[in-house]
């Protein structure tokens, strides 16, 4: 085997070898799949089409196009303009609502993605699967460890290899209509009560494991990431008790709170900041009870169909002039010293984006065994089809 | 009567008509009306991902409709010169395509392409004589095979049922008179059956074209223009979404008014 | 060589056949296929599937009783809910209206199918929300009234979106209704509504059973209309299934849910063949 040759393998010698006994051992279907003649037809349509897997093999060629997976209302529409005006990429931009999600596409295989932004509890995850390259600093030379703060970052590296590069960070609060609803919130305890009772019909949500259930351990008096079973019955007993009560559950509330059909839902910095601009009523608030504090990073995935565009794009975006128009345009907070520098007043004493250090300390970082433990994962699936 | 048939349509069209108003909005949201403006239409035509989107919907569409008609039809004459067992068999499958829903189609084509490709593109590689190997992947082949595969039922079902109800006097007169088979099939029958395809392909076109779940599962990295306004639903539509689909709406209905204008003309002239 | 006629016809019909036979197998049958397999798999520590052999998946259907509960109660009512307000529509374009409009006002039934069904279902998300309907309440004197994310708000798009399948095959079996026998039970001094109940309506059963079935058929896989005017909150298996693959991504489970709603509409098919058979005395169900 010639090296160029394995680069263009879609995965290392390892992981192929590794797909290889997996199929061997579920062998069932594969005897069948094989079995089938008419595939040597479809084999030749798939591979015909553009898009379908082509890939750029010198590095340097960018290719016309790529496709990144990231959250909704994320980027600055600008910034990839500016990057197809600069090298000729169109970026195709997909939007998700959790990392459950994300994964799930990504481990049913072929995605498309050259790039994208993973929250820092699945990192771990993501790379024990094979699902994710170590990247290669040297073609992304505008980002610089020494101005990253490492509170923030440190789950970019596993086993000492980095694998992801910090977007930016954030917290994980609620954001409450203060014109219709005047009790007076400052906990996890008080959200869900409030939702019960003044907010009734009016309050949202997330559509997402981690912080509607992580939310809902905090107003007991557990631990976010709390894998406990009897901890998380109780959290399942006041969701199920909640949800007649809700306006929806859904990861997208910005156009609902815009629109005032619900006056209460959990919420990210970035939204908070967003909304709380656009609608000065629209308050945001971190429980002094608990919640989260996260840091999404940037990633390649391993079958990537556009790496040199992947990188080119990273190396884009850790420019902090760049860096800097995203961090106006969706108001998360960032790690990089030489972003901060560039931010205007108004931002960095922003109290929704840059919170006072005493209101960041009751909140955790998610934990990876809550991504992929199978008893949260079905108490969400439970508090949904009730 | 009149009245409740009155209140119907004014249901079926009231939405329908909101969105035509908000495209004109001036506003940037598609839910509160500010003033009158086209400005939505030209950033529409010039938003490069949602014009990517309906063109990736226009080719789906247009690819798997045809393929759909010509394979339908094709089995739909085929299944006539078989015996009752074979037919029942893929009047079987016709109706199963059918009725199995959306979701289960793209849920279980998504699971057997990539069992497929994860035993295809390593054997693909090991085998291939060049130094870049292709690539199998999801992609426009993928939710044109699905959408096709539904579709081409569709057609299969509504061309035989035109076919039974064909007279056979015609066909063995025909015959007699020493036509060939394939002079009988393109003088007498297929006149007779082209509206029953037409037809077919016009719903084709129509389901793929308005397909969200199954592209939702089966489509690689390029968007319809479904999967497209799904998406803007999350984050908030804007107006421009309004413009497509009023744009989209008035060209379908200059697409019916022909096709009626054809029958018409064809009803006409026989 | 020379072929036979025989051969060469058989050889003829195989290639008529062989694309669309193709086609259903490698896209219908072996997919069906995969999923049954995976169905009896187990879900992989970090989700997805790992081979095995076993039934647990189908032992912990009930996980997901709450899913079918509601499918299989609101597919029917939506259903009714349609045939209720598509009847006398179908009858009044059928019976009722100058023939010379009849053409255009059918057509305009099916117009709707030409917007996108994503578009048309926002419009009523704007139109339940807040600062639709709600809001002209407001001005009147009713405040506070809730109606988007309820079940009521998805019963209403299921009519809304599934409607004009209700009233095409109605429309079709009353416009094939013979006139005389009207005009002859008319004669024989029958009043208006007991000419209906006993003749009209029994030979439009066929079109209300081809209407009901279908519509039921396609709410049982539905899955934009409870996302989308549901909030997440009115759970179909539809939602069931995605959520099983793109959230908790249990795909055994979801397989195993998948293989169930099959085997589910299959058998509503088959009984509303069996009931048209009984009652309409006919065993077709025109499913196109």
């Amino acid at each position: 085997m010639t090296k160029p040759y394995r680069d263009n393998l879609p995965i290392s010698a390892d992981g192929f070898m590794d797909q290889f006994m997996r199929l061997k051992r579920g062998s069932v279907s594969r005897r069948h799949f094989l079995g089938v003649t008419g595939l040597g037809l479809a084999t030749a349509v798939f591979g015909r089409f553009p898009g379908a897997g082509q890939r750029a093999y010198a590095a340097g060629d960018l290719g016309t196009q790529m496709s990144i997976a990231t959250w909704p209302n994320y980027h600055d529409p600008a910034t990839f303009e500016n990057f197809k005006a600069a090298t000729g990429v169109a970026v195709e931009v997909n939007v998700f609502g959790s990392n459950e999600e994300m994964l799930a596409k990504m481990q049913a295989g072929a995605t498309g993605w050259s790039l994208f932004v993973p929250t820092n509890y699945t990192i771990s995850t993501y790379s024990q699967l094979g699902l994710i390259d170590e990247l290669d600093l040297s073609q992304v030379p505008n980002f610089d460890p020494a101005t990253q703060s490492a509170r923030f970052t440190s789950e970019g590296k596993v086993d000492g290899k980095t694998y992801a590069l910090p977007k930016n960070w954030g917290t994980t609060g609620f954001c409450v209509n203060t014109a219709k609803l005047k009790t007076p919130m400052q906990s996890w305890k008080d959200f869900f009560e409030v939702a019960q009772t003044e907010a009734d019909g009016r309050a949202m949500v997330h559509d997402y494991q981690l912080t509607t259930i992580g939310s809902a351990l905090v107003s007991l008096g557990f631990s976010f990431n709390s894998i406990k079973p009897e901890e998380l019955a109780k959290a399942e007993e006041l969701l199920i008790k909640v949800k007649p009560h809700l306006f929806a559950i859904n990861s997208d509330y910005q156009p609902s709170m815009r629109s005032t059909d619900a006056w209460l839902t959990m919420c990210w910095t970035n939204d908070g900041a967003q909304l709380n601009r656009d609608m000065p009523e629209l308050a945001y608030i971190l429980g002094k009870d608990g919640g989260e504090i996260w840091t999404d990073f940037y990633a390649i995935p391993k079958s990537a169909p556009n790496k040199p565009a992947g990188y080119a794009l990273l190396n884009y975006l850790m420019d902090p002039q760049n860096a800097v128009k995203e961090h106006i345009a969706n108001g998360a907070p960032t790690t990089d010293s030489r972003v901060i520098a560039l931010l205007p007043a108004e931002i960095t004493s922003n109290k929704i984006v840059y919170p006072d250090e005493a209101s960041l300390t009751p909140l955790e970082f998610g934990a990876a065994v809550t991504l992929t433990d199978p008893g949260r994962a079905e108490l969400m699936a439970r508090f949904k089809s009730a | 009567m009149r009245a409740f048939a009155t209140a119907v349509y004014l249901f079926l069209y009231a939405p329908i008509a909101l969105v035509v108003l908000f495209s004109f909005n001036s506003g940037r949201s598609a839910s509160e009306f500010v003033g009158f403006s086209t400005q939505w239409y030209g950033r529409a035509l010039s938003n490069t991902f949602l014009m990517e989107a309906l063109q990736t919907s226009l080719i789906v569409a247009f690819v798997s409709a045809t393929l759909a008609a010509v394979f339908g039809t094709m089995a739909a004459i085929g299944l006539e010169r078989v015996g009752g067992r074979t037919r029942a068999v893929f009047d079987g499958l016709f109706a199963a395509a059918i009725v199995v829903p959306g979701v289960v189609i793209g849920i279980s084509t998504l699971v057997a392409l990539v069992q497929v490709f994860s035993v295809l593109n390593p054997a693909l590689a090991a085998l291939w004589p060049g130094q870049a190997p292709p690539q199998l992947g999801l992609g426009y082949g993928s939710i044109i095979a699905a959408h096709g595969m539904f579709t081409m039922s569709l057609v299969a079902m509504i061309v035989k049922a035109r076919i039974a109800s064909l007279g056979r006097d015609i066909v063995e007169a025909s015959n007699d008179l020493y036509a060939t088979p394939l002079t009988t099939f393109r003088r007498i029958v297929l006149p007779q059956i082209r509206p029953s395809i037409l037809a077919g392909f016009l719903l084709a076109f129509t389901f793929s074209f308005d397909d969200f779940i199954i592209a939702f599962f089966v489509a690689g990295s390029n968007n319809t223009l479904p999967m497209y306004i799904f998406a803007s639903i999350r984050r908030g539509v804007t107006p421009e979404i309004n413009a497509v689909a009023t744009m989209v709406l008035a060209a379908s209905i200059v697409m019916i008014v022909i096709a009626r204008f054809l029958m018409r003309d064809k009803k006409t002239a026989d | 060589m020379e072929l036979t006629p025989k051969a060469k016809k058989t050889m003829v019909t195989a290639a008529l056949i062989g694309p669309a036979a193709i086609w259903l197998f490698v896209f219908m049958v072996l997919p069906f296929f995969a999923i049954l397999v995976f169905s009896v798999g187990e879900r992989a520590p970090a989700g997805g599937y790992q081979p095995a052999f076993t039934f647990d998946q189908f032992a912990n259907l009930g996980a997901r009783a709450a899913a079918f509960v509601n499918t299989l109660t609101l597919a029917p009512i939506g259903a009714i809910a349609c045939l209720l307000i598509a009847y006398p529509l179908a009858y009044y374009l059928a019976v009722k209206v100058d023939p010379r409009r009849r053409l255009l006002l059918v057509s305009l039934v099916v117009v709707p199918f030409w917007t996108s069904m994503l578009v048309r279902t926002y419009s009523w998300m704007y139109l339940l929300g807040a600062r639709g309907i709600p809001h002209v309440l407001e001005l009147i004197g009713i405040e506070n009234v809730r109606l988007i994310n309820t079940p009521g708000a998805v019963l209403l798009g299921i009519v809304y979106g599934y409607l004009p399948l209700m009233i095409l095959p109605i429309f079709v079996s009353l416009e094939k209704l013979d006139r005389r026998l009207l005009e002859a039970s008319a004669d024989l001094g029958a009043k208006p509504i007991s000419t209906f109940f006993n003749i009209t309506l029994p030979l439009s059963l066929p079109g209300v059973m081809t209407g009901v079935a279908l519509v039921t058929i396609l709410l049982l896989g539905e899955y934009l209309i409870p996302q989308l005017l549901g909030g997440g909150k009115v759970f179909f298996i539809g939602n069931a299934l995605v959520d099983l693959f793109l959230q908790s991504r249990n795909w055994p489970l979801g397989s195993a849910i998948a293989v169930t709603l099959v085997i589910v509409v299959v058998a509503v098919l088959l009984i509303s063949m069996r009931i048209a058979w009984r009652f309409a005395g006919t065993r077709q169900i025109d499913l196109v």
